[in-house]
């Protein structure tokens, strides 16, 4: 017989449960340790939250109360002003129009994050939506010279989603591409597929196919925007859906990025149970964003 | 609450930190307790003849003789609070 099959003598199994003892206890300990940090960092959390939503409503404020001032001075309400005064009263409530949406950014990002926001989820046709923000966002992409092309195919694209959220994601990518190409042109892509196993060979608004392919499983609607704009560097890639992932060159292009905006982006789609993702060749070579949503 | 009370439900959840369930199962055997697991309550025996502080002897002697020294020790960091308000010959000789 082998000294592994020996019986244990009392005195051996004593000293055997009593070390196991010892590292249960060691093993409780680090569980109460891990469990007070646990408890200190959802209180942190919360007192994060909870200035957040102090200092972003405080803001919002300040500027709501200073655009009905600059609005009042455009309407007339404070009288005749010179065209001078009225230039800089269209530049301060430009101004506050664009804080507002930062800070209402920020306090959807944050709710999203808390877990508040409550989707409303009806089958909508994703085409309809796409359609309606492009009719919105042509003008002020036209108006710094890019041209806007539609590369969607008469069809219906029908996902279980929430309207006004979906519409705020692709507003977001398609403001994002405007605001980071200088020249050039914004290719916005809707496309089906079907599913699995159907043939990549079908023709494809962009360069799409390698990705779009690997996700593979029951058809999915893809949502696509292609510009010829500043690209994105391998490094900014990493940080691009992450909170505050501002890319390293994107300040000098628009010295308004908050961070939030792709953010904010990932957080809608994962709770459309959908992917987002881009492609960029590197700086300067244009970038293309998908959203990829379940296909009803 | 009288300290005393509270002792053997704070040592049987302490144990039951490192040990599980069966911290419960040894606190059963013990004589002058009345273990209630499912509603987690403990209480003296009226028809035990001895002393509270000999049961609660009696409760730290069944897991140390199972376990050993570090088991007299959890007992001890449990009521460690509770024995700081009691008189020398109020605590349970076991747990000072």
């Amino acid at each position: 017989m082998s000294n592994n099959n020996k019986p244990v003598s009392p005195a051996e199994y004593k000293k055997i449960t009593e070390e196991l003892y010892k590292q249960n206890l060691e093993l409780a300990r680090l569980y109460k340790q891990v469990d007070s940090l646990n408890t200190e960092l959802q209180e942190s959390i919360k007192q994060r939250e909870s200035l957040v939503h102090l200092v972003t409503h405080k803001v919002k404020g300040s500027f709501t109360r200073s655009k009905y001032i600059f609005a009042g001075i455009l309407d007339g309400t404070f009288g005749e002003t010179s065209p001078e005064i009225k230039k800089r009263a269209e530049q301060g409530l430009e101004s506050d129009n664009m804080g507002i949406e930062t800070v209402d950014l920020v306090l959807s990002v944050a709710n999203m994050q808390k877990g508040v926001v409550k989707y409303d989820m009806k089958e909508i046709d994703l085409r309809e939506i796409v359609l309606k923000t492009i009719a919105e966002k042509r003008g002020p992409a036209e108006f710094k010279g890019l041209k806007i092309e539609t590369d969607i195919k008469e069809d219906t694209y029908n996902v279980l989603g929430d309207a006004f959220w979906l519409k705020e994601a692709i507003n977001n990518l398609i403001e994002n591409s405007t605001k980071y190409t200088r020249e050039g042109k914004i290719i916005i892509g809707l496309e089906k597929k079907p599913a699995r196993n159907a043939s990549h060979s079908d023709a494809r608004p962009h360069d799409s196919q390698q990705r779009v392919g690997q996700a593979g499983g029951d058809g999915k609607v893809v949502f696509s925007v292609k510009d010829t704009g500043i690209g994105i560097g391998e490094e900014d890639k990493k940080n691009l859906f992450t909170e505050g992932g501002r890319g390293k060159d994107s300040v000098k292009v628009n010295v308004d990025s908050t961070g939030y905006g792709l953010y904010s982006v990932k957080l809608i789609v994962d709770a459309h149970k959908g992917k987002v993702f881009e492609e960029s060749e590197g700086v300067e070579k244009g970038s293309t964003f998908f959203i990829e949503l379940p296909l009803v | 609450m009288e300290s005393i009370l509270q002792m053997p439900i704070r040592i049987i959840k302490e144990q039951e930190l490192v040990i599980g369930p069966l911290a419960w199962d040894e606190a059963k055997k013990v004589a002058g307790l009345t273990i209630d697991q499912p509603h987690n309550s403990v209480s003296f025996s009226n028809s035990f003849s001895g002393d509270k502080k000999d049961a609660i002897n009696r409760l730290v002697a069944q897991y140390e003789r199972l376990f050993g020294r570090a088991s007299q020790e959890v007992c001890r960091e449990s009521v460690q609070d509770l024995i700081a308000e009691m008189s020398p010959e109020e605590i349970p000789s076991s747990l000072r």
